[in-house]
């Protein structure tokens, strides 16, 4: 079968946003495929900035074959007892131009009807391509749309595009351009080709200096990279941002070296990094935790080194020294002085100025340092000054250095080291899965920046919901949690909420937020790897303390799989079933009749004993186990006791012992929630 | 490419052979070739249009005293206008550099993603600075909305930073050095004025008479829509719009001010062009 080429050619993408485009291109022409019925054997996806093209291997030539039945009248009706066909039977075949042995029985319900099968051929594939590659491609998401004179909105004006199935074009077109086999090679050690078969596709790219397939770009920048951490004995400092900016920079990528002069060198190391690393630009390195005097740039082509070079080098100075402009001229003035100006800054039409957004903050930091014993006044400070840097000339410039700007300047301002670190940390983590917050302080002061993020959007209303979030709430409980989780904070984050919320404007109770904080746990829980249905166990109840719930979901994971846990939760879902819509908790142990009844009743004392201790000491797994001992007294419980007896009085006492014992697991996880194997 | 007129003059042959008119800058002050009403009202409207001229333009925020060596208050822009742009606009422009005397195989050219916005001309465009070895030395835009106006057709606008180019050309460091021609070099011309300019403007202006002028200039302008009169309306615009970016060097504006003087440009320009659009052109009589 053929293969499939699609190349659009477009003028230059985001450098940041070619790989995105590419892949939903991709993912919108299969899901086209699969709802065309047209089988393939492999896709593969190529980009640049200039292009991105999908090869199909195998394509089918034609849509699957389908089947369609369709209901006549009942068997009763259509045929008389003979078995020959009725008038009515007749017209039902010749309303669908069918004849007899189309028809086939077919019982529903209680009735047997007549069906017709009728085969549907399925359409070529080329005639089906002309209208799902256009598609595919106007249904890329951007960023930004724009036009360019030609008919339809995209990132990019489109220049070229290239389909052809097998040796033949598809005569298609998109944005005024009509499909051909011509395409185009580098922009300027290229030439213009065309394909005759898409298997030609990327060696003759290679051939017009294309590297097209990403996953060779990508080692090509690699080796480059080794090559020069190698020689000059450093470790590049690459980010993610930095890596996708230069993986989508160039379609024939030229390593160039360049130095830094010595002068900028004495610039704060994260100016420098951020300078270099601006727009995408220059890979930085460090040595011995240092900045090197090294840079790396990837030149478009093949273009001569030295005389790049030493553009490079004239460009880094320039920034380096406008950089130096900046510092001199924010150390000018001391933080504080900038506090009040954050009042001219709105943060949100309803929430009020960054002003606000700091009082905020502080009130929350109050809350936190005593919740966390740590020292307020100091915690405070920093949060007062934490957004201060924003007014300067250097955040300005250098967004990526906010925060770390300010821990700059608050330690040449003379405040004290503790404060200046949270200050630069309280903006961690950047980014999915980036760098958290290190420092008591810092960590509180992040977690309050945070918070205040999701608790001031969700109360006026904007709790995010499918894909729209545009205060970055979602991004921001993920980053509460995640500091919580991994720096081990012990805090009532309800308790916390509840305390502030009067701080804020809007409608919305404190009950909506704890909610979705509630939920983005246990997303956290399971993109740690705990299972569904332990998330649930341990989720059954709300809990400010989400490290005890994270730690009682770590414990319960690792019993996954023992013979006694399952057994414990087979016995437990007895307890929970027989008890569901049992309100009332208390007892009275003289009322208890049988032998069992009493050694479950000291069981659960011992247990419970063993459970708060280990509760109180946040050693879930010894609650566990301490429940695990619980096991067997319940089994006999259910074999010598009825518990729905005849006697209201001693059913009601056993429902109120079954239902203390149901309360005392569920401080630990509701274990009927667990997926019993078998 | 010796000197700098030589530059400009290259870039006239050029422009003129691809259709170009080739007009002056506008005598009022303004940051960039952009406000020169030859793009402002020629980009708004279907009439095909292709200009290029010299904008000398001043950001007053940008001045170091002369002390700095590619930063000015003032400085040279070359614009060109393609409305409708050709499908090989990018070429076109690539040419252009070769034109220049710039052999592009030797270097490192790259279409820099850059999404340009001016609000206080309440438009914006999709495109790219052109990075030539890592320098951008010019700004690239398909222009989606002027004065607040969808453009139909679209435009394109190419702004050429004069000194970066020179700089590059004359392999020289500072803009100062440059030659401007044979027996005279920029520094001579211009650095004297950047000092005395950036004097003015950090630390001299009148913060009270600016604000009043602002206001003068603005009133004058509302005046002017009322009867019509479109083309003196926009002048005011510009003024209004120096006298903001002379207010903001000075330090004079709280950020939540300097919102609300944008806005009041902004409005300006969108009232210039809705005006524009609805006398000018539909009389037949664009120019």
């Amino acid at each position: 079968m053929p293969a499939l080429l699609v190349e659009v050619g477009v003028e230059d993408l985001p450098a940041r946003e070619a790989a995105e485009i590419a892949q939903s291109f991709k993912e919108n022409m299969l899901s086209a495929l699969k709802e065309a019925r047209l089988p393939y054997r492999e896709v593969h996806l190529f980009w640049t900035l200039r292009r991105f093209s999908l090869l199909v291997e195998d394509l089918a030539e034609q849509q699957e074959e389908t089947i369609e039945e369709i209901r006549g009248p009942a068997v009763s009706v259509g045929l008389d007892p003979q078995g020959n066909l009725t008038p009515a039977a007749h017209g039902f075949l010749r309303r669908y131009g069918a004849s007899a042995e189309d028809l086939v029985r077919r019982v529903v319900g209680e009735k047997e009807y007549l069906f017709l099968r009728l085969k549907r051929p399925g359409r070529p594939t080329e005639e089906i391509l002309k209208e799902l590659i256009p598609q595919a491609v106007r249904l890329i998401p951007c960023s930004k749309y724009m036009r360019w004179n030609g008919g339809m909105p995209f990132l990019r004006p489109i220049r070229w595009v290239v389909a052809l199935f097998g040796e033949k074009v598809v005569p298609l077109e998109l944005a005024g351009v009509s499909a051909g086999r011509r395409s185009f090679g580098h922009r300027f050690l290229g030439h213009p080709l065309t394909f005759s078969r898409p298997e030609e596709y990327v060696a003759k790219l290679k051939e017009a200096h294309v590297i097209v397939d990403p996953k060779e770009r990508a080692e090509t920048l690699r080796r480059a990279i080794r090559a020069v951490e190698e020689e000059y004995q450093a470790k590049a400092a690459l980010s993610e941002d930095l890596w996708a900016m230069i993986l989508g920079q160039t379609e024939w990528p030229n390593p160039v070296v360049g130095r830094i002069p010595q002068e900028f060198l004495a610039l704060p190391e994260p100016v420098v990094v951020a300078a270099l690393r601006e727009e995408g630009k220059f890979v930085p390195f460090t040595r011995g935790g240092r900045i090197a005097e090294i840079f790396l740039g990837f030149a478009e082509g093949k273009g001569n080194p030295e005389i790049i070079r030493q553009g490079y080098e004239r460009v880094v100075g320039i920034r380096l020294g406008d950089a130096m402009d900046f510092f001199a001229q924010d150390r000018r003035r001391m933080l504080e002085s900038r506090v009040p100006e954050l009042k001219g800054i709105v943060y949100e039409a309803r929430l009020g100025t960054v002003w606000d957004r700091v009082q905020r903050i502080r009130t929350i930091c109050g809350v936190l340092a005593r919740e966390l014993s740590l020292p307020s006044e100091l915690l405070d400070r920093a949060a007062l000054l934490g957004k201060a840097d924003l007014l300067t000339v250097m955040v300005r410039e250098f967004p990526e250095l906010e925060g770390v700007m300010g821990g700059i300047y608050a330690r040449l301002d003379g405040e004290r080291a503790e404060v200046a670190e949270a200050i630069a940390e309280h903006v961690r983590p950047r980014g999915k899965g980036e760098e958290l917050p290190e420092t008591p302080l810092g960590i509180a002061l992040s977690l309050a920046d945070k918070l205040d993020g999701v608790i001031g959007p969700i109360c006026v209303g904007e709790l995010p919901t499918g894909s729209h979030d545009p205060y970055g709430v979602r991004r921001r409980g993920t980053a509460a949690i995640r500091i919580i989780l991994e720096k081990g904070l012990r805090l009532d984050l309800f308790r916390v909420i509840e305390e502030v919320r009067r701080e804020y404007p809007g409608a919305e109770p404190a009950e909506t937020v704890k909610e979705f904080l509630w939920n983005r746990l246990r997303a956290a829980l399971e993109e740690r790897g705990i299972s569904y249905d332990i998330a649930e166990a341990v989720l059954s109840q709300m809990d400010g303390d989400f490290l005890g719930v994270w730690e009682r979901a770590q414990a319960l994971q690792t019993l996954v799989g023992r013979k006694d846990l399952v057994d414990l939760a087979t016995a437990f879902s007895r307890v929970r079933n027989i008890t569901r819509g049992h309100a009332i908790e208390g007892f009275d142990p003289d009322l208890f009749q049988e032998e069992a009844e009493r050694k479950l009743w000291q069981a659960y004392l011992e247990a419970k004993k063993r459970v708060e201790e280990a509760m109180a000491e946040h050693c879930p797994a010894k609650a566990l186990e301490a429940l695990l001992s619980l096991k067997a007294p319940i089994d006999r419980y259910f074999d010598d006791v009825l518990v729905m007896c005849e006697d209201p009085k001693l059913r009601e006492n056993r429902l109120g012992f079954l239902l203390a014992l149901s309360r005392l697991f569920l401080q630990v996880a509701d274990l009927s929630r667990l997926v019993v194997p078998g | 490419m010796k000197t700098f007129q030589d530059l400009i003059l290259a870039l006239h042959r050029f422009w003129r052979n691809q259709g170009c008119a080739i007009v002056e800058p506008y005598d009022i002050e303004k940051g960039a070739g952009t406000f020169n009403p030859a793009t402002f009202f020629g980009v708004l409207g279907p009439r095909p249009w292709r200009v290029a001229y010299v904008e000398p333009s001043r950001r007053p925020a940008d001045g170091r005293y002369g002390e700095n060596p590619i930063r000015f208050g003032l400085h040279h822009q070359y614009q060109v206008i393609l409305k409708p742009p050709p499908p090989d606009i990018q070429e076109l422009y690539l040419r252009s550099l070769e034109a220049l005397g710039i052999n592009l195989r030797k270097h490192d050219v790259k279409f820099a993603h850059d999404d340009w916005e001016s609000p206080t001309l309440g438009a914006w465009g999709g495109g790219w600075q052109i990075w030539l070895d890592g320098m951008e030395i010019t700004q690239f835009t398909y222009f989606q909305q002027m004065g607040g106006v969808d453009l139909v057709p679209v435009s394109v606008e190419l702004t050429y930073g004069l000194e970066r180019i020179a700089l590059f050309l004359q392999r020289e460091d500072s803009a100062f050095q440059l030659r401007w021609t044979d027996w005279l070099t920029y520094g001579e011309i211009f650095r004297e004025r950047e000092r005395q300019f950036s004097i003015y403007h950090f630390e001299k202006v009148s913060v009270e008479r600016a604000r009043t002028l602002f206001d003068f200039h603005e009133a004058e302008a509302r005046e002017c829509l009322a009867q019509g009169l479109v083309y003196p309306a926009y002048d005011h615009t510009l003024r209004c719009s120096h006298l903001f970016n002379t207010l903001d060097a000075r330090g004079a504006l709280a950020t939540a001010e300097r919102e609300s003087y944008i806005a009041r440009v902004r409005a300006l320009a969108r009232a210039c062009a809705e005006t524009y659009l609805a006398e000018v052109v539909r009389a037949g009589t664009p120019g």
